[in-house]
């Protein structure tokens, strides 16, 4: 990577500088500024945690353990999207799907197993498929089924319950008929750019007008305008994530584990609050494993993947908040009737 | 100017908090203290080829922008021909770029005093309670193999309250000597005699935790400790003097004394 590629003059033209101080210039300044946050860490007095009450300061732990989890999935989630805007051929991805609608959304579904992120790097993925020509009904199809139809998930629920209770089958089915039913109802929708927010129709419209820059420039470009739009809403989802279990008792929760129609809302309830990645999720509602049905279990692991605080933060970058709630309704619902079902043959 | 400033760099700002915080737990090996171990290098190099990008974003000129909403509205009318006016956009999606902005900068401000001006620290026994100690031992039982008949001499406060729950009979523990190091957690059931030396069990990241414990059983231990306290205690498991509350079997201390958090306070 140079940082003496030509730059086209109109760019150059914003100052007398020659492009190279101006890289160099912009170089020193991102150095400094690296240097300056490393010097708040370093420097940050130890006794400021002390004014904190209890309660405060674990808000702030569980916040930050949110962002500090996520963080590397949303990074190699930009940088796969990268990856398939930027180096990939243009198409080459989606001329090698079937032209039916049914098997595409099929195999896009199963488009996990090759792009193993889990919900929180999908966004940015699912975002860069959407300009390179996925519809939008496609692509809500790949954002519901990666996250739980890739090797990941699959391991680690598979090492947290093995075959009990028919849960890991229960949600790689109820993950992959979810998608393709979501994927379905707005393929029939009239106007699906309606169902986009007006900024990222304008990236899309714009999508295809070829920047006349080297794929290193446009790849950090795009770095820079992934990370404006993910990261916002990572580190505000994640602080009501934090809010919201410092304020709702679990105790509450897990009392209503007990019954087999309250325990599957509840442990929805859960999924949603909690916003762990779907990597990781089997561990999580393995440690209240007995005190829940297994119907409750497959809908908090078929639910959170899809749909979670953190998710609508992410998810309302690309997507109307009406869209949103249909989504998360029509989810919801299947999420439920699979527990439930789960639960009455159990 | 300032506001298209923020639009444009709000994102490697922020992530820019994100990697000089995970760096800097990992340089200092506090990590632990918010994500399971078996993240530790994942997130390391993610956050090393992150930084790559955002010093080199600072090296590029900026590509032309895409029209956001705030330019949009104001370029979309194009009979705005008397615009001798100094205004560019029209007020309305300027002041809501002015909020926007606002709203970032607040996000960029909070988000730094969060990751990195706090210190690092562990969940307190506020989530403890909140978390009811030990509702998951049953599960992790489930999960772990039999700690009959083990080895006592290495056990955590985690394999204890397991073994606990695995074997409520007294007599098995008569020679057995505890050894443990947890925080103070008053028991919810009887608070006056009975508090919990305990730890977090973590399996994925923080927010998870569950609190586990071996309850401790000392008449107005309050007079001598506090909440969130570290001791390290030895002892002995005896049947529980007091009638009340839900344990049976209470770790009865011979040495109780203060002492540093440890290094890991989480149990994986």
């Amino acid at each position: 990577m140079s940082l003496t590629k030509p730059v086209p003059p109109h760019h150059a033209a914003h100052g007398s500088r020659t492009p190279r101080s101006r890289g160099a210039v912009g170089l020193g300044l991102g150095v400094a500024l690296v240097l300056l946050f490393v010097a708040i860490r370093l420097l940050a007095p130890e006794e400021v945690g002390n004014l904190l009450s209890n309660s405060v300061q674990d808000f702030f732990t569980l916040s930050i353990s949110v962002v500090i989890e996520s963080l590397p999935f949303v990074i190699l989630g930009i940088l796969l999207s990268i990856g398939v805007q930027v180096w990939l051929p243009e198409g080459f991805l989606l001329r090698h799907l079937p032209r039916n609608a049914v098997a595409r959304r099929i195999v896009i579904s199963m488009l996990g197993v090759l792009l193993p992120v889990c919900e929180c790097g999908n966004v940015p993925l699912a975002r860069g498929l959407i300009l390179r020509g996925l519809s939008v009904g496609e692509s809500m199809t790949f954002l519901l089924a990666a996250p739980i139809l890739n090797p990941v998930t699959i391991i680690t629920t598979y090492q947290a319950f093995g075959w009990d209770d028919g849960i890991l089958v229960s949600r790689i089915l109820g993950g992959f008929v979810i998608a393709n039913l979501i994927g379905w109802i707005y393929s029939r929708h009239s106007s699906p750019m309606s169902l986009l927010t007006p900024k990222f129709q304008a990236s899309c419209a714009h999508a295809h007008d070829e920047v006349p820059a080297t794929r290193t420039r446009r790849s950090v470009d795009m770095f820079t305008k992934e990370t404006s739009a993910m990261l916002p809403a990572l580190f505000v989802g994640s602080a009501i994530a934090g809010l919201i279990q410092v304020g709702v008792s679990r105790d509450l929760l897990v009392t209503l584990g007990q019954n087999p129609v309250l325990s599957v809302f509840a442990l929805m309830a859960l999924a949603f609050v909690v916003s762990i990645c779907s990597n990781v999720d089997a561990f999580f509602i393995l440690a209240f494993g007995s005190t829940f049905m297994p119907g409750a279990i497959v809908a908090f692991l078929v639910f959170g993947p899809m749909i979670d605080v953190k998710m609508l933060a992410l998810m309302r970058t690309t997507f109307t908040a009406r869209t949103l709630v249909q989504l998360t309704v029509i989810v919801g619902l299947a999420s439920a009737a699979l527990g439930l079902a789960v639960n009455a043959l159990a | 100017m300032l506001k298209r400033l923020i639009a444009r760099w709000q994102g490697i700002l922020l992530t820019l908090v994100g990697i000089v915080a995970t760096v800097w737990l990992g340089a200092t090996g506090q990590l632990g203290l918010y994500i399971h171990p078996r993240y530790f290098w994942f997130s390391i190099a993610m956050a090393l080829i992150g930084a790559v990008f955002v010093v080199a974003a600072f090296a590029f000129t900026p590509l032309p922008e895409e029209p956001d909403e705030a330019t949009d509205a104001a370029a979309a009318p194009e009979h705005h021909e008397h615009s001798h006016h100094d205004t560019p956009e029209p007020p309305r999606a300027n002041r809501a770029g002015t909020i926007r902005a606002a709203l970032a900068a607040v996000t960029i401000v909070v988000a730094t005093g969060a990751l990195l001006v706090l210190p690092p620290t562990t969940l307190t026994s506020a989530t403890a309670t909140q978390r009811s100690i030990n509702s998951a031992t049953s599960s992790l039982d489930a999960s772990s193999p039999t700690l009959v008949g083990g080895d006592t001499a290495n056990f955590t406060v985690k394999d204890w309250a397991l073994l606990l729950r695995q074997n409520p009979d007294v007599g098995y523990y008569a020679d057995k000597d505890v050894d443990v190091v947890g925080f103070v957690t008053a028991s919810p059931d009887d608070p006056e005699n009975v508090f919990y030396l305990a730890r977090f069990s973590v399996t994925c990241c923080a927010v998870d935790a569950q609190p586990i414990g071996v309850p401790v059983y000392l008449p107005g231990w309050q007079e001598q400790f506090e909440e969130d306290q570290w001791l390290a205690a030895t002892g002995a498991i005896e049947q529980n003097p007091g009638s009340t509350g839900d344990e049976p079997l209470v770790l009865v201390t011979e040495t109780l004394e203060v002492t540093e958090q440890p290094e890991q306070p989480y149990v994986f």
